[in-house]
């Protein structure tokens, strides 16, 4: 390879380094807070690490069915047109769309430290997981949100309920 | 007609600049939402999808800039490209598994849906410029240098 290509690579090096530092210094709390965050998450029951993380915590199906069978509450973030049409048995509905009207009665149902697991359309829908954020605010202990959500368990065929809210 | 070729290449590399200064731009200013759109692509460990949203949108921002000041551009859009080569792998990654997801790729909250088909095709287009872009500099030197 001549010299010229290679000052090329280097150079693209020197540019892709350097975005990356000032990415880093812009966002360093972010992701000090991401590794920080996953580590206290294995190591500590996430009842405990929820009540100090501004973010819910993501889960996968399996962790869903195993919370499930421990009590569990499966919220549904969709809007209520979508929760009729179907959605996880036994879940309840607080679509975000509409959660100022909704929330005091949630939260008189719904005990604080109970595990809440938010799911919405699947991947790509932020519904869930902005609802956990505000149920966090609101003083919910352990907030989780199901990345897969509705399309994931419908495709595994697990048990949907229709109906109203 | 050189001249017309001449506007072509420096038109493309001037248009991927610009479209990879804006989709940094865009997304380093919501990092977390970023992060999201990352994380839906289901490749990385769960932190390192905040490592690549913190970091991601400046070496667009950075790439892009050279881009449109005329600097540095080889460089800049090996950078480009080897980025838009790693997006289209994620990108049929995502298609080969049947996930329905927002590609992340300009706004990280979502305003608009792009599925992972029109942002694979529209990686391919830019890959096209990524050519045109660096043969935009072979000109000028062949020109200088004759």
């Amino acid at each position: 390879m001549t010299w010229k290509y290679k000052r090329i690579i280097i150079e693209a090096v020197v540019i892709f380094c350097l975005g990356v530092v000032v990415g880093l210094s812009v966002n360093h709390r972010m992701v000090i807070d991401a590794f920080a965050g996953k580590v206290a998450s294995k190591a500590a029951p996430p009842a405990d690490s929820a009540s100090v993380a501004q973010y819910p915590v993501p889960t996968f199906l399996e962790e869903v069915l195993a919370e499930r069978e421990e009590g569990a509450l499966l919220v549904d973030a969709r809007v209520g047109e979508l929760y009729r049409e179907g959605h996880i048995a036994g879940a309840v509905s607080l679509p975000l769309a509409d959660y100022e009207t909704q929330l005091e009665q949630f939260k008189q149902d719904i005990d604080p430290d109970r595990t809440l697991i938010l799911y919405c359309s699947g991947y790509g829908c932020p519904d869930s997981f902005d609802l956990g954020q505000v149920l966090l605010e609101e003083g919910f202990r352990d907030v989780r949100v199901y990345e897969g959500g509705m399309p994931e368990w419908r495709d595994q065929g697990l048990p949907v309920e229709k109906g109203a809210p | 007609m050189n001249r017309l070729v001449s506007i072509v290449l420096h038109g493309a590399r001037i248009a991927l600049g610009v479209t990879f200064f804006y989709a940094g731009w865009i997304k380093a200013q919501e990092p977390i939402d970023f992060a999201r759109a990352v994380a839906n692509y289901q490749v990385l460990p769960y932190s390192w999808n905040y490592l690549v949203a913190a970091t991601l949108p400046y070496v667009e921002l950075l790439a892009g800039t050279l881009l449109v000041l005329n600097r540095r551009v080889r460089p800049a859009a090996l950078v480009i490209g080897v980025l838009n080569f790693v997006f289209i792998l994620a990108l049929i990654s995502v298609m080969a598994r049947g996930l329905d997801i927002d590609c992340g790729c300009f706004a990280p909250s979502g305003q608009g849906h792009t599925t992972a088909l029109e942002a694979l095709l529209r990686d391919l287009g830019l890959m096209v410029l990524v050519v045109l872009a660096w043969l935009s500099r072979e000109r000028r030197s062949v020109a200088s240098s004759s």
